[in-house]
């Protein structure tokens, strides 16, 4: 790895490490290996998001050129966000793309990921369904992402409604996942995602 | 998404290069400007890289004599006009300056800014932090733009090489500085960088861009030529380039008479959908519906921006139409249109009928094009003809005529072969029943010519072939003219229908 990169690295998660926001627990990096080519990220969903309370763990990765190209990163823990893939965890936010600059950090990076989450930009989807219904029926998909975030990401709030569908289909033989993705575009109309599942 | 967009220029090491080589030098303008016409009053000139590099310095200064500023800014508020002289002094003088440069993302030399204070490091005094690196330097080893944004040498020169090499961005390079838009100058770019290959890179893109901006500038399109024409106005015109190559200004295929650049295009692209390449082109790729960069999707979101530099589209990679209307009412590229799905069926079934004529048309076009390259083999032929008469008692200028027979010849094949593409999109009226009639005179004339260069000259039959051939090409180069004037005529008088 290159030497500006290493350098950048150490320095940077010295600064993520004693960073307020991480007294608050609200941001924390982890290095997966020595080399810190590959980093593991954590943040917290924001206070008043269907995302509250939740832990969302991301995996970064460091390229050669960093600090001139912009770190990888993707969501590990399943997501229900506009602007981030619910199947692969894909990130579509402009300053993991042409709009980085070299003197931004993993901190402002894990941060800027952190307001994404408390403001979606629906205008600029990277998920079209979920794109879809957060502009179409707002309040379904806050009860999605909140399902999602209960889930996945450990939130405390327990819906026992979209637990009841998706344990009907799995009845039917869906794997679990198969069905709440399924549920989750059809806005939890068991009908319709029986039927797509079995057409 | 990848964009192919440097394969116009070779590096033949046409371009001043190495070191301390800037592109604000003053070079001696000798005016060696020489004027050319290809067959009218069309008139061109030929520039070389280095005196593109003049004409642009050129330009530069032209503006600066009246604006008054420095020139390296000069240069970034041009690119940002696209080098239109007249826009640039028309906002320059008319509107809001402030605005202006800040458009442009340069700062307005007239004012002087509260730069940035730099980051003192406490850990020395008198030493600055590099915000890139996280090194400590001394103040002389950072440096910045006007911006007040400072970095370290090394960092600078990463991150212009990053930008050069991967982006491939030379005119729009910004600051490293998160949020900064202010505009990298060519003076500083040529300062910080340091391998001279990258120098180079940055001379190819910075010349490249001006040309390509240029309305009345166009690359010689010959692989490996780094010649490019400069006109006085935008015309559908052949003009010659210094390597022998024959183009179409407007579009830049091979002078393509009698057929009109639109259609020509067309025609090509219905012609690559044929091959394996172009399979795969059309299953990966999409092409920008604003500039025709073909683009590849590798990741991401839907929403696209161009990433030619001179274009810079938004648009949905589903749909291909504008972003704008996704972001404020949502997706309408989602929706199956029933309509449309019926049309489409429609038109598969006229598809197959049109598949025949087209085979047709094609057929005939390919085999034009196929004898034009055999014929230029014909010229080494007939070169050694040309010699092996000259033996036989004549003199050289007694045997030149084969050689023009072979111009005209290429000339008539090339006619001949653009004469099917217009073909195929006309209409039937009176009018084009006498295009094919032309077609058919000159196409029998030419196939006769051609056969008559192809026999053997001996003692015997050489003044009887030399009267035959003379005859026969004056008559073809008299019909292929006719066909055009009869065409040219029908475009004034608007005669052609086309069909598609």
């Amino acid at each position: 790895m290159a030497n500006i990169a290493a350098q950048r690295i150490k320095r940077e998660f010295k600064e993520v490490i004693k960073s307020e926001e991480v007294a608050k627990c609200a941001i924390k990096v982890e290095l997966v290996n020595d080399s810190y080519t590959e980093l593991k990220g954590e943040i917290a969903g924001p206070p008043d998001t269907p995302y509250e309370g939740g832990t969302f763990i991301l995996e970064i990765k460091v390229p050669e050129t960093y600090p001139f190209n912009p770190p990888k990163v993707r969501f590990m823990t399943k997501i229900w966000h506009p602007n981030i893939s619910s199947v692969t965890g894909a990130i579509c936010l402009d300053i993991l793309k042409d709009q980085w600059a070299a003197a931004m950090t993993l901190r402002t990076v894990l941060l800027s990921l952190q307001a994404l989450l408390s403001a979606a930009e629906p205008d600029d989807p990277q998920d079209a369904v979920v794109a879809k219904q957060y502009r179409e029926n707002l309040e379904m998909f806050q009860i999605t992402a909140r399902h999602w975030t209960n889930v996945y990401a450990g939130g405390p709030h327990v819906n026992s409604d979209c637990d009841d569908k998706i344990r009907r289909l799995v009845d039917m033989g869906i794997e679990e996942h198969q069905a709440r993705a399924a549920l989750s575009s059809y806005n939890w109309d068991l009908e319709r995602a029986t039927e797509q599942l079995f057409s | 998404m990848n964009v192919d967009d440097d394969t116009l220029y070779d590096d033949s090491g046409n371009e001043t290069s190495g070191d301390d080589v800037d592109f604000v030098i003053d070079v001696d303008n000798a005016s060696n400007k020489e004027l050319h016409s290809y067959d009218d009053e069309y008139q061109y000139e030929v520039l070389s890289t280095d005196d593109i590099v003049q004409h642009m310095v050129d330009c530069i200064k032209e503006v600066n004599t009246v604006v008054q500023i420095p020139l390296t800014t000069t240069r970034i508020l041009l690119n940002y006009f696209n080098w239109d002289k007249e826009k640039l002094m028309e906002r320059f003088f008319d509107g809001n300056q402030d605005d202006l440069f800040k458009e442009a993302h340069v700062i307005n030399p007239f004012k002087k800014v509260n730069a940035v204070k730099p980051k003192i490091s406490n850990k020395l005094l008198g030493t600055e932090e590099c915000d890139i690196c996280f090194m400590v330097f001394p103040p002389t080893q950072m440096t910045g733009l006007e911006c007040g944004h400072r970095f370290c040498y090394q960092c600078w020169n990463e991150y212009l090489t990053t930008k050069i090499m991967e982006e491939g961005v030379g005119q729009t390079i910004a600051c490293a500085a998160h949020n900064c838009p202010i505009l990298v100058d060519d003076q500083t770019a040529m300062r910080l960088l340091k391998d001279p290959r990258v120098k180079l890179k940055y001379q190819h893109l910075i010349t490249n861009s001006f040309v390509e901006c240029n309305r009345l500038l166009r690359w010689c399109p010959s692989p490996d030529c780094s010649f490019a024409i400069k006109v006085s106005y935008v015309e559908a015109k052949p003009v010659a380039c210094r390597c022998g190559h024959v183009f179409c200004f407007a579009c830049g295929e091979n002078w393509h008479d009698p057929v009109r650049c639109g259609l020509l295009k067309k025609w090509q692209k219905k012609c690559d959908d044929d091959s394996e390449t172009s399979n795969w082109i059309a299953a990966n790729t999409k092409e920008c519906p604003k500039c025709n960069a073909t683009i590849e999707k590798d990741g991401g979101c839907n929403h696209m921006i161009c990433k030619n530099q001179n274009c810079k589209a938004d648009f949905c990679w589903v749909c291909l139409g504008p972003w704008e209307p996704h972001g404020s009412s949502w997706y309408n590229c989602n929706r199956y249109d029933e309509d449309e799905a019926k049309a489409a069926r429609d038109a598969q079934e006229k598809s197959r009928a049109a598949l025949q004529r087209y085979l047709f048309y094609c057929n005939r076009y390919m085999n034009h094009m196929q004898s034009l390259r055999f014929e230029h083999k014909l010229y080494a032929s007939v070169k050694d003809k040309m010699e092996e008469m000259q033996q036989h008692n004549m003199s050289w200028i007694e045997v030149q005529f084969l050689k023009k027979a072979v111009d005209i010849l290429c000339q008539c094949r090339q006619t001949l072969m653009y004469t099917y593409v217009f073909a195929y999109y006309l209409k039937k009226n009176n009018q084009s029943v006498i295009f094919e009639d032309n077609q058919k005179d000159l196409e029998r004339a030419t196939e006769l010519l051609s056969e008559y260069l192809e026999r053997d000259i001996t003692q015997e039959n050489l003044i009887d072939i030399k009267q035959k051939v003379q005859d026969k090409y004056r008559y073809c180069d008299g019909r292929r003219m006719a066909l055009l004037d009869h065409v040219h005529e029908g475009y004034e008088k608007d005669w052609w229908v086309y069909s598609e």
